[in-house]
């Protein structure tokens, strides 16, 4: 089985996790916080860091998910709670999977397309599933420089648009306005969650732990400054505009030139998209093989199972996708902590000699 | 297996019974001193002259024993060998050599007089350098064994021959440096080539669809080379290569894609102007593949893409056009892949009609007939010169540039980033020989890098490619 290096991992938590980030979740911390966006976005930067510092040191152990709870649990109870952790990711999957349908339908056709266009993305993503999640390392490889390229290129054609005087005075939106944009983002927070499915498939380096909980806080730097311009083109109307990423370039002054060259740049955070919307999910099915054992069709049939599930969930909730954030960021918002935040504390605790087995 | 007898007439008559075939002959001569000699032979692949002048000449004052040893010392040939097995003996003939028989003999002599029709060594019309060396392989195995031999003065080169085909039996010249290629690679490549059980082996282009991890896949996975020194660099890396008997073309394992972007002629110019050159090829590749795909896409569900003047033309030029973008596109597309390949099969003197047909009536006209607008000639035009600014991966890449705008005509931009999605993760997956074959893309290996799409200095390049896991790191001390 092919092994996710060092580097690969840190690929992933500074360049790939913050992708998933630039879509929705700036309108949607707008609209909480207003022009205080950046702390709701702070301070679910840095639990998180926590929780992936805290798997990160999981690895020291050198066993995987179910390993562990298997370890402490036996069997029966480790298939059990790998079972519910595996449908928490595959729930983790539907609003980046519903908002990136919407940021395909919107951005990549000029008038409404039909929803055949954005079937083929389920193709994709039966095909990613069906791969080992270990197999994801080497496409990090590829992702990072497209990732850092698409990224760079947006905040560079954007930031001359931007008036960064609209995010003062500090502490307008209050604390209410904080707690209520931290408790927004939380569903866009599950890379800690995303690790945790990882471990057992890299090995432990000196000091991983810090060097991953600071890589992904260096992603979580570069997020912060695109949400700062973001504001700072939008300011007052910023709630309004949808898909971000897509937003705010569009005003660059050689457009009109050379055509909108920034959707280069948008076509590499797209591709990266991609594959980001459908990690929990495959993180998930991994998780089931993990348990369940790996025959040779079994990742196929999951991959299908899943797959179809999620198509008809999005097809069924087409036109929803406000009712559904309502729902999951808003009433539910406390499932994702439990799972990103309190789960890799509570691994920590978990025993840590192997059991004799009979 | 029957061995041969004493009896001289026995032994002809049984080697005659297994080759009935009308083209294997018998020369029958008597020695000065009265002993039987008979020689069977194949007629067209064996140089008569020779067999006279070291076989028939040297035995006719013969009046030693009749046993192989003295009979033997007796010729003048370099290359001979004895045996008593008739169906070696037999499949002896049947390569060329002849085999001399003898009364009271207590082995038949086989004498390497084959005949040799080759071509003369010239330069690869597929792969053709400004500088460095111009000398190319040919069909003769061994002329291109000794191709590479010349470049190797060291015991290290090992060229093994090994035998494919059933009723071919084509000589297979397995090369490799011993401890610089890994022994497993080797192993794993003779393994595969016996285990091939074909009956004819016409080219080594069959032996790839052996030696590849995924044999049904679109993507190249054996390395492929037409000249003897950039065969011999890439054995010098560490990888193995093949000489198929028949075939100009030799094969190298472990194959990195990476590999077709570089050519001889990067290692013999400036570094600048190698990196530049590397860039640029593959600034065409992505250009041959993805630019009819996103006019197409563009023009069908995302006009914002173009430049508002160059819209403006665009609209101007499709205005009256009775066919949809894609499908025009498509008509274009196939039209030049009609010309090509009909431009490389038919003879060169009509070759010159084709380019004014290809050029004038069916581009000019068209254009001016209304059904096809000029920018997408022009599209296609660059795509197709794009193509074949990395002429190893052409039959690789047209395809893929047809799927991309077929579904670019469908789906648009989304399904050209989700087709270059599978595209990734397929390329990613595959390993060959246990080299990842986008390395050192992914996995990222720094040092190999240095001779990738940029290309470092030779003072830079110490070390052998990591990729490759050769056992002998270091090639430049």
């Amino acid at each position: 089985m092919k092994r996710i290096s060092s580097r690969q991992l840190y690929f992933f938590l500074a360049c790939i996790a913050p992708v998933g980030k630039l879509l929705f979740l700036p309108t949607q911390l707008a609209n909480s916080a207003r022009n205080d966006l950046l702390f709701p976005m702070l301070a679910s930067y840095l639990v998180q860091a926590g929780a992936i510092f805290c798997v990160l040191l999981l690895a020291k152990r050198k066993m995987n998910l179910y390993e562990l709870l298997e370890n402490t649990f036996g069997g029966i109870a480790a298939k059990i709670l790998i079972s519910i952790f595996a449908l928490f990711l595959f729930y983790a999957t539907l609003v980046p999977l519903l908002e990136q349908r919407l940021f395909v339908q919107n951005v990549f056709y000029d008038t409404l397309p039909s929803l055949i266009v954005f079937a083929p993305y389920y193709i994709f993503a039966a095909y990613v599933i069906s791969k080992p999640l270990s197999s994801h390392g080497r496409v990090w490889d590829i992702l990072a420089p497209l990732s850092v390229f698409g990224f760079l290129g947006i905040l560079v054609l954007s930031v001359g648009s931007a008036d960064f005087g609209a995010l003062l005075p500090i502490g307008a939106g209050g604390i209410r306005g904080f707690l209520r944009g931290t408790m927004s983002a939380t569903n866009w927070f599950f890379d800690a969650s995303i690790a945790l499915t990882l471990l057992g498939k890299f090995d432990y380096g000196k000091g991983m732990a810090w060097k991953g909980a600071l890589f992904y806080l260096a992603g979580g730097v570069g997020v912060l400054t695109f949400l700062a311009t973001f504001y700072g083109i939008f300011q007052e109307t910023a709630l309004h505009q949808l898909f971000a990423f897509s937003q705010t370039s569009q005003y660059f002054s050689g457009v009109t030139v050379l055509g909108r060259i920034d959707y280069l740049f948008i076509f590499a955070l797209a591709l990266v998209m991609a594959f980001y919307c459908i990690l929990p999910a495959q993180a998930g099915v991994d998780c089931l093989l993990q348990a369940y054992g790996k025959p040779r069709y079994l990742p196929t049939v999951f991959s299908v199972l899943v797959t179809g599930t999620l198509f008809i969930i999005s097809l069924t909730l087409d036109y929803r996708f406000s009712e559904v954030l309502e729902v999951i960021s808003g009433t539910m918002f406390w499932i994702f902590p439990i799972f990103t935040v309190m789960l890799p504390i509570l691994c920590l605790l978990l025993r840590r000699k192997r059991r004799e087995k009979a | 297996m029957k061995n041969i007898t004493g009896e001289l007439i026995k032994t002809k008559d049984a080697l005659k019974k297994l080759l009935p075939s009308e083209d294997i002959l018998t020369f029958d001569f008597i020695s000065e001193k009265g002993m039987q000699f008979c020689v069977v032979f194949a007629d067209p692949i064996t140089d008569k002259e020779l067999l006279g002048e070291q076989v028939v000449r040297a035995l006719l004052d013969y009046d030693g024993k009749p046993t192989a040893a003295e009979v033997g010392a007796k010729l003048t040939s370099p290359e001979m060998k004895t045996e008593t097995a008739l169906d070696i003996l037999a499949l002896e003939i049947l390569s060329g050599n002849p085999v001399l028989l003898f009364a009271g003999m207590d082995a038949a002599i086989i004498v390497g007089t084959k005949k040799v029709f080759t071509r003369a060594i010239a330069e690869p019309s597929t792969d053709v350098a400004v500088k460095g060396p111009r000398e190319g392989f040919i069909e003769d195995v061994k002329t291109n064994t000794s191709l590479v031999r010349r470049r190797f003065k060291t015991g290290e080169l090992k060229i093994e021959f090994l035998e494919v085909g059933r009723r071919s039996k084509t000589a297979v010249a397995l090369c490799y440096l011993e401890g610089t290629s890994t022994e497993q690679v080797v192993k794993e490549v003779r393994k595969k080539i016996n285990d091939i059980d074909i009956d004819i082996i016409p080219d080594s282009s069959y032996l790839t669809h052996f030696l590849s991890s995924r044999p049904y896949s679109l993507v190249k996975q054996v390395g492929t080379t037409e000249k003897p020194d950039i065969f011999c660099a890439k054995l010098a890396e560490g990888r193995v290569g093949l000489i198929v008997d028949g075939s100009p073309i030799a094969l190298t394992v472990p194959y990195l894609l990476v590999e077709d972007f570089q050519s001889s002629e990067d290692y013999f110019v400036p570094t600048y102007r190698a990196t530049f050159t590397r860039v640029l090829r593959l600034f065409a590749l992505l250009v041959a593949i993805y630019l009819p795909a996103f006019y197409v896409a563009a023009q069908l569900f995302k006009l914002q893409l173009f430049p508002v003047k160059l819209l403006l033309t665009i609209s101007g030029a499709i205005r009256d056009l009775p066919f949809t973008p894609s499908l025009e596109m498509l008509l274009v597309l196939l039209v030049l892949e009609i010309l090509n390949e009909a431009s490389i099969r038919m003879p060169k003197y009509v070759g010159m009609a084709l380019s004014v047909v290809g050029a004038l009536v069916l581009g000019e006209t068209a254009v001016s007939a209304g059904f096809v607008s000029t920018p997408a000639i022009i599209i296609i035009a660059f795509s197709g010169i794009g193509l074949y600014a990395v002429p190893n991966l052409i039959e690789q890449t047209s395809v893929v540039r047809l799927a991309m705008l077929l579904v670019a005509g469908s789906v648009g931009t989304y399904g050209i980033i989700l087709a270059t999605g599978f595209m990734i993760l397929y390329l990613v997956t595959t390993d060959n020989f246990g080299a990842p074959l986008v390395a050192p893309f992914s996995p990222v290996v720094g040092r190999d890098l240095r001779d990738s799409i940029v290309k470092y200095n030779l003072g830079s390049l110490q070390k052998r490619p990591k990729s490759l896991k050769s056992p002998n790191k270091r090639r430049l001390k």
